[in-house]
């Protein structure tokens, strides 16, 4: 998880030297502090946070809020990247009609897939390639809402072939239940002359954000859908035969279903992917630019999986440089709290300085002591404000991913609170601490032993 | 009143005895007011445009049970009409399609970059003044209306004309009267000739395009003659169609005469107001709304009540002689209350205020709007509303960080204090 989170973003976002410049000169100044440490009264100022508890605490929980309300937000976003970097697989190849910029508007001739199937490069279990053709699709559900009134919702739907193949294409297993059965419905037990339920496997996530939809309606606890539960969907009910085995990816946000039902169902009988599996991530590269530039029979845009979710990554950019701006805001706010503290310690301790000068630490010792306070502030209310966020780790959340051609996923994501994340919430913190006390420090730095103590 | 004067001028001197310190408390304030004034921006525009009109309202028909919405373009004539098939059955006042069409000015795929796509509104061209949002409310006085109108007319003359985005003719470097071809995207093998015939108003179009609803038709008809066969789209080309209606009731009917006409059952067409749509739309970002609501606003003001707090602490417990003193002198606890509060309100006041007013400045007249790049949303003017809300929220967050400093202030014990004076 180490290069998803906030923090290797923003190196790739904030150019790598400056990036560097910055690590270098934290680092140097922490050298600095530690070949001068010796000579500072550290314990001075351990014993004077304490004695001013009210002020300590009140700049520390300052730090709290911004680095807790900053982790949590850069988990959401932590989330996102780690959905579009977990989505799919390295060696297999996404094939769509070409043009088409996501799988909602690709349109397949079914008459083609058996040869795009069965092209050098796939993998074959036997004699049957490992290829997974599906008609991928939005579907708009009304959702009752408590007092009468009706929401829409965005169904993801992928109508499947053969889900057992679909399931070894994309790694997906079931968690409970079983995969629909090949005729894709059911008789309705409850109702003999009802249609037939429609039968479908559903992602974990999916369960969930249905299951919180359910609870608002009739008021129990939110509990997921499980196998056997029922939803209605265009004029039908469908009935919930497996859960899927959560992995983190955008398949958790599906509802998989027959094709060969769904498909007429919502007007699209044609197949909008293929899904194939190569031997790995080199072998996917191949196949991908043969069907780009030299397979003929059919017109074909074909991606490497693992590529194409990857790309769907434009909505976290933005949500990434909406945090980065809040966080600077923040920061700067909190920051002016914290020299304020700081320029107090500085005005309420002048006689101290003055004393501590006549015992011989030098002026640069005092700067440090105070810059060193600040820093162990900044540390306290940081740490804290890591150990608040780090609750959010695991919360799951809804959102849309897209990418720059157009198209896009409602999914639901689970948040993220990694160790870059808690580094760069504590970075943050330092830095914050550094600015605050760094000019009340310079102020005591020019006061003058016996003006001090006169 | 003598009083009141006397302790209003107390506040004003006291605030400005230490400017260090009041300006470093005022700076926290402009910051974290100006966090809290952005997250009011959007959460007050989304407010405002999924919030249900009483009258004069836009509805949009698109497919029933699937997105993107893709219908046949036979249906824009029934829906026009809101399916109305008698005289006394309710019609909309007006209406307009919109088909979209994305495209570059790169035939070769592998060069086509950000800068050279173009995304169009395949649109009747009259009703860009009458039905697009904003557009339909300029005033016909004003140089954009004008300019928009000659626009429109030429592109009723022209069948080839575009009317272009100004950022997005920028980005092409291009300029009115020139010529170019379009490599359709998302219309495979539809290519298209134009002529640019005008701009946008600067704004919410910035980036946007429309041309001639009929030329696309003819496109899709000559690739019919030219292959033999119907273009994959053809029959799905219409993406949605916009209804004006002057009422709720109109619009429940005309939504009812849709649902129930027969020939709006396969692909089934559901009607919905535009704020009901757009709603809807939000929904999948919900989490991400309510964190911005309950988790974000709510930290900046808590992390500002506390910097006030921390600040008018150290200032109280700096002057606890003084308050002593000023007891000694007849100021009641409830005064000394007061002058405490007085100081925090005053810099929360004015900061908040002040940061309120200059973000409000900045966004709207220095960057054009707050974007909010989230599907066809505009950008968003910070509303004058937020100019309020800034300063109540540096008046109230220095309220609340200042009560228990003050109320330590008025609390001081006379003989306490000059016990410890040496």
């Amino acid at each position: 998880m180490i290069n998803t989170g906030l923090t290797f973003a923003i190196v790739d976002s904030w150019r790598l030297p400056a990036w560097l410049a910055f690590t270098v000169w934290g680092m140097g100044s922490f050298l600095a502090i530690l070949l001068v440490i010796n000579r500072v009264p550290v314990m001075y100022n351990v014993l004077n946070m304490v004695v001013r508890w009210r002020n300590t605490l009140l700049s520390a929980m300052a730090f709290t809020m911004v680095i807790g309300l900053l982790t949590v937000m850069q988990a959401f976003v932590n989330g996102m990247y780690r959905l579009t970097e977990t989505s799919g697989q390295p060696g297999n190849v996404l094939i769509l009609a070409e043009g088409a910029l996501d799988e909602a508007f690709s349109s397949l001739a079914m008459a083609d897939s058996n040869d795009i199937a069965n092209q050098p490069g796939i993998l074959k279990d036997g004699e049957q390639p490992l290829v997974s053709c599906e008609t991928y699709l939005l579907a708009a559900q009304s959702v009752p809402q408590p007092e009468g009134k009706t929401k829409r919702r965005f169904l993801q739907i992928r109508g499947l072939v053969d889900p057992v193949m679909a399931g070894r294409v994309h790694g997906m297993t079931l968690d409970s239940g079983e995969w629909f059965s090949e005729a894709g419905i059911r008789p309705d037990p409850d109702d003999v002359n009802a249609a037939p339920l429609v039968e479908v496997v559903m992602g974990a996530g999916m369960a969930t954000e249905m299951g919180r939809d359910r609870g608002a309606i009739d008021g129990r606890s939110r509990k997921e859908f499980v196998v056997g539960d029922r939803f209605e969907l265009n004029n039908r009910v469908w009935y919930v035969t497996g859960i899927l085995k959560r992995t983190g990816s955008s398949f958790d946000s599906e509802i998989w279903s027959k094709q060969s039902v769904v498909g007429p169902m919502f007007g699209k009988e044609r197949y909008t992917t293929m899904v194939a599996r190569t031997a790995d991530n080199a072998s996917a590269q191949k196949l991908k630019e043969f069907f780009n530039t030299e397979y003929t029979k059919a017109q074909l845009s074909a991606e490497v999986e693992s590529e194409y979710y990857k790309k769907l990554s434009q909505t976290n950019e933005q949500f990434l440089y909406a945090i980065i701006i809040v966080a600077c805001i923040m920061a700067i706010g909190g920051s002016f709290g914290v020299m304020n503290t700081m320029y107090a310690a500085v005005s309420q301790r002048i006689k101290d300085i003055g004393v501590l000068q006549l015992m011989g630490f030098k002026r640069r010792h005092i700067l440090v002591s105070f810059v060193l306070e600040s820093l162990l502030l900044a540390l306290f209310g940081g740490l804290l404000g890591c150990l608040i966020g780090l609750f959010a780790d695991g919360w799951t959340a809804n959102s849309v991913v897209s990418g720059s051609g157009g198209g896009g996923k409602s999914v639901v994501l689970e948040l993220t609170v990694d160790g870059a994340t808690l580094i760069s919430g504590l970075m943050l913190a330092m830095v914050m601490g550094f600015i605050g006390g760094f000019l009340p420090a310079i102020s005591a730095l020019r006061l003058r032993a016996l003006d001090a103590l006169r | 009143m003598g009083l009141t004067l006397r302790l209003a001028w107390l506040v004003l001197d006291n605030t400005f005895r230490n400017p260090l310190r009041t300006l470093l408390t005022a700076l926290g304030t402009v910051a974290l007011v100006l966090v809290v004034t952005l997250v009011y921006t959007v959460l007050d525009n989304l407010d405002r445009i999924t919030t249900e009109k009483s009258a004069n309202l836009k509805l949009i028909a698109t497919e029933k049970w699937q997105i993107p919405s893709q219908l046949p373009y036979r249906y824009v004539a029934g829906l026009a009409q809101g399916a109305a098939k008698s005289e006394t059955d309710t019609r909309p006042t007006d209406y307009m399609s919109w088909a979209f069409f994305l495209g570059s000015l790169e035939a070769d795929q592998s060069s086509r970059d950000f800068n050279s796509f173009i995304f169009a509104f395949v649109m009747e061209p009259e009703k860009v003044l009458t039905m697009m949002d904003e557009l339909d409310e300029l005033s016909p006085d004003s140089s954009d209306y004008k300019n928009l109108a000659a626009a429109v007319e030429k592109l009723k003359q022209n069948k080839q004309g575009i009317i272009l985005g100004q950022s997005r003719m920028k980005k092409l470097n291009k300029k009115v009267g020139d010529r170019f071809k379009l490599y359709s995207r998302n219309y495979k093998d539809i290519s298209l000739e134009f002529e640019i015939v005008g701009t946008f108003p600067q704004g919410r179009y910035d980036e946007s395009t429309t041309f001639r609803r009929d030329y696309l038709n003819s496109a899709l008809d000559q690739y019919q003659r030219d292959k033999g066969k119907a273009h994959p789209l053809a029959d799905k080309s219409l993406n949605l169609v916009w209804l004006r209606v002057p009422t709720r009731d109109a619009f429940n009917e005309v939504a009812n005469q849709i649902a129930e006409a027969p020939e709006f059952s396969a692909p089934a067409v559901k009607v919905e107001t535009a704020s009901s749509g757009i709603g809807n739309f939000l929904e999948g970002y919900r989490d991400l709304l309510w964190g911005a609501r309950f988790l974000l606003a709510p930290a900046c003001m808590a992390t500002l009540a506390l910097v006030i707090a921390n600040s008018i602490s150290i200032s109280v417990r700096e002057r606890q002689q003084e308050f002593a003193v000023m007891k000694v002198l007849g100021f009641q606890p409830y005064q000394i209350l007061l002058l405490v509060l007085g100081e925090a309100l005053f810099v929360g006041v004015v900061a908040g205020f002040f940061s309120a007013t200059a973000t409000y400045a900045f966004i709207n007249f220095g960057l054009g709007g707050l974007p909010f790049k989230i599907g066809f949303l505009p950008t968003f003017d910070v509303p004058v509303s937020a100019i309020l809300v800034g300063t109540f929220m540096g008046a109230g967050t220095a309220l609340l960080g200042s009560l228990i400093p003050a109320w330590s202030a008025c609390s001081v014990k006379v003989s306490e204090i000059f016990s410890r004076v040496t």
